[in-house]
């Protein structure tokens, strides 16, 4: 009886203890409601804003950490683009070109880092120096000779014609960025943007403040946290679990979860493309049959129907229908399985040994298939043309790695090599060409090469007409296509998800601008 | 009074064993049955398991699909019973080449004693002192993965639990009067160990073994689910799951299929794993030997 008596004094001892614990949990969560009703709190899920993706920091002279820098609302560039992609000011009021080589920026006199300097020309004189000095592509579209500054103008004057300098300006690695203040051992750097960074832990999180001297409005969030999510289910279950208030690269099986009143999308169409490239020193994808019969054996359609859940339009040349020179301006290879066939056939690819897989002088058609995850649709897109070139005769061996970054740089390890990559970022044709398919390009790791391609780059580079510009383009890309050196698979249909509530929230063609001054929450 | 007393308990002893064995048969016979559905997996397959077909993709289960479709639009019942063979036959194969290295590195160890067993048994110290799936997937990973990495690298973590208990049956049956009247009649050591260590220590040897295919299973499973086993389009049960999580909540069949089958099959040789340790338990209600 006394035994029993103790045991039930224990369990009501337990019993209580547990409701005092519940107490307090309360209190604490009454007094955080509290807290929360006074700063406004605003967590975004990214899948892409990881190492992997070159984005390890916000520093925009740095890899791709312009990306982070500017969808952040840390770093804002001299000049910005529209809705319709064309070129407005931003930080800069105005530009004029002296001549070929010679441009004048006038900057805006109200506009301050949020270090307490104000940005002058001194300022970004130091931070175009610095950026041409620390990034090599940066250095190769800008072509960098002399930066004066005087008050707030900047000379700048290029050592060839760059007639799409002010585009390149507006990339993500222009991103204005107070070099007094310099670069903290985290990569966390001092911009101009309605939000201030001010920790940083690479692949976990960025923790902003907002900016209350922001010279184009008051922020109304006063605390953001990035969290890097690269998983897309666990960036499902975080957005509907209530841990964060917005997600970016959600996976396109997810949509229909959210497609309640509970959430809104934000979506566009960006120049954000799929597609593979070539590798010229593979033995296999060194033979212009075996690319033309790569190009005719993938399901364009059906990758954007069912896979893409129709996010996406498929591609026939670099750009999307947006653009003058994209879309139907070119043409390509079509989804034909049986022509394929006939024409590996004819090129001495057959199958001697039965086992479906071609061979031609003992070199079996295997086909390595290089492609990463945190882009959710690529091992999708993988997987599919697996299927549909395996009944062509080809073996598909798939890598998907986070190490893609590595292994592309080994020719001999890959055949082709699968990436989402926005070609138009700057709304201008020449980036995609100077960036992956020129002899000097830094992405050229297939190492393609054309005689044709590399004279129309050169007249590319030194035109200044717009329309002569999209003319070019056109015969690029068709240059690039008639030799199967890529093949494009997908423009994809980029979408932000967040709960109701959020405002000012925007998807842009550019992919460029998430967090701006606009961004609220309810 | 007392004879009847004892009737009643070898009565009741018999009841027991009858049990014991009837539940062996019965899970023997269930075993088969899944063994024989992954062997002609081809022929009961409705459809080719790696055949796309987009128009069909997501489908819920139905008379068509009886267990529906992937996104690929292929049939979920098809490649889970493709999937049955490289799931089950890679676990069987897995538990006899760690039982039969185990005990082979277990007997020489303990037959034979000096610094082999010494360093023998501080590698399997070294091999058990780590977490074994950590351990896994670190060689799975150096090995590139693949459904041969993955065996390789379940095989090298999972061998030193059969060498210790190889080696301790053998510590306990080598100073036997038997074994000094086979040594002194001229047999040779590896006369003595096949034909009269091993079948006197092989008991407990199996039915670890057969309670450790069910674990094996659910490592490879394991394995594929995180990228180091089987690559796409295999079908195998711990990769389909791992491909078609994000539509848990969308489309729960994709899942659910091949998390099933991997239930299914686990309890199955566990619980004929257990039957298996009673009926060779002498001591047990099985009584066997």
């Amino acid at each position: 009886m006394r035994k029993k008596t103790g045991i039930l004094l224990l369990a009501l001892c337990c019993l209580t203890a547990a409701l005092s614990g519940c107490g307090g949990q309360k209190e604490n969560e009454g007094q955080n409601g509290a807290e929360e009703t006074a700063v406004k709190e605003f967590v975004m899920g990214d899948t892409t804003f990881n190492a992997e993706n070159g984005e390890a920091d916000i520093n925009p002279h740095h890899d791709s950490g312009g990306w982070p820098c500017i969808r952040y609302g840390v770093g804002e560039t001299l000049f910005r683009f529209s809705d319709e992609m064309e070129l407005e000011p931003w930080l800069a009021e105005s530009y004029e070109t002296v001549d070929e080589l010679t441009w004048v920026i006038t900057l805006r006199d109200d506009v301050y880092f949020t270090s307490g300097r104000h940005m002058d020309g001194e300022a970004v004189k130091e931070c175009l120096e610095h950026l041409t000095e620390n990034h090599v592509r940066a250095a190769g579209n800008l072509s960098m000779g002399e930066i004066t500054a005087e008050g707030q103008q900047v000379t700048i004057r290029t050592e060839t014609p760059v007639p799409a300098l002010m585009n390149y300006l507006a990339d993500p690695y222009g991103c204005i960025i107070d070099m007094e203040a310099g670069v903290t051992e985290d990569g966390i750097v001092t911009g101009t943007g309605p939000y201030q960074a001010v920790a940083l832990e690479t692949d976990t999180r960025l923790e902003l403040v907002k900016n209350p001297e922001y010279w184009n409005g008051e922020p109304k969030i006063d605390k953001i946290t990035v969290r890097t999510i690269s998983d897309g289910d666990t960036l499902t279950m975080a957005l509907q679990g209530g841990e964060i208030d917005a997600a970016y690269g959600m996976p396109y099986a997810s949509y229909p979860l959210f497609e309640n009143e509970d959430y809104t999308f934000s979506s566009c169409a960006t120049s954000r493309v799929f597609f593979g490239a070539m590798n010229f020193e593979s033995p296999v994808t060194s033979d212009p049959a075996v690319r033309q019969a790569i190009a005719m054996g993938i399901d364009k359609e059906s990758f954007v129907k069912t896979l893409l859940d129709g996010n996406g339009y498929p591609a026939v040349g670099v750009f999307p229908d947006s653009f003058t020179f994209g879309g139907s301006a070119v043409s390509t290879e079509t989804y034909d399985p049986e022509g394929a066939k006939q024409l590996l056939e004819e090129a001495g690819w057959t199958d001697t040994d039965g086992d479906g897989i071609r061979e031609k002088d003992g070199q079996p058609l295997t086909l390595r298939w290089l492609t990463y995850p945190s882009r959710q649709e690529l091992p999708l897109l993988a997987e599919a043309a697996q299927a549909t070139l395996g009944e062509i005769g080809f073996d598909v061996s798939i890598q998907n790695t986070a190490d893609h970054n590595t292994i592309r740089t080994d020719s001999g390890a890959w055949d082709i090599y699968v990436s989402a990559f926005v070609t138009a970022p700057t709304g201008d044709p020449e980036y995609f060409f100077a960036y992956c398919c020129l002899d000097g390009s830094y992405q050229n790791v297939g190492h393609y090469h054309s005689d044709r391609l590399e004279e129309l780059a050169g007249q590319l580079a030194a035109e200044f007409d717009p329309a002569r510009r999209g003319e070019l383009a056109v015969e690029m890309q068709q240059t690039v296509l008639d030799d199967n050196a890529y093949v494009f698979c997908s423009h994809l249909r980029m979408s932000m998800i967040a709960r109701a509530g959020v405002t000012g929230l925007t998807a842009h063609p550019c992919d460029y601008y998430e967090i701006t001054v606009d961004l609220d929450i309810q | 009074m007392d004879s009847g007393g004892r009737e009643v308990t070898v009565r009741r002893q018999k009841i027991k064993k009858n049990r014991v064995k009837v539940r062996l048969i019965i899970f023997l016979i269930l075993a088969a049955a899944l063994l024989a559905a992954a062997v002609w997996a081809e022929a009961l397959c409705p459809y080719d398991p790696y055949a796309q077909d987009m128009s069909a993709a997501l489908q819920p289960p139905g008379p068509a699909h009886l267990l529906g479709t992937d996104r690929y639009g292929r049939d979920m019942l098809s490649r889970v019973l493709i999937g049955a063979r490289s799931s089950i036959f890679s676990a069987l194969l897995l538990a006899g080449i760690t039982g039969m290295l185990g005990t082979a590195a277990g007997v020489a160890c303990g037959y034979f004693g000096g610094a082999a067993d010494m360093v023998i048994m501080r590698i399997s110290d070294i091999c058990l002192a780590f977490p074994s799936l950590v351990f896994a997937m670190g060689i799975a990973a150096v090995l590139n993965g693949g459904m041969k990495g993955a065996v390789i690298a379940l095989a090298a973590v999972g061998w030193p639990k059969y060498a210790r208990l190889a080696r301790s049956q053998t510590l306990t049956v080598k100073n036997s009067d038997y074994i000094a009247a086979a040594r002194l009649s001229g047999s040779s050591a590896l006369q003595i160990i096949f034909l009269h260590i091993l079948p006197n220590t092989g008991g407990p040897i199996l039915v670890t073994a057969a309670l450790d295919i069910g674990t094996m299973m659910m490592e490879l499973a394991g394995l594929s689910f995180l990228g180091l086993g089987a690559q796409p389009p295999a079908a195998e049960w711990g990769s389909m799951m791992s491909g078609g999580r994000s539509m848990l909540q969308t489309s729960p069949w994709v899942v659910l299929s091949p998390g099933l089958a991997i239930f299914v099959s686990v309890a199955l040789f566990n619980l004929l794993g257990d039957a298996f340790r009673d009926w060779m338990d002498p001591k047990g209600p099985g009584g066997h030997g």
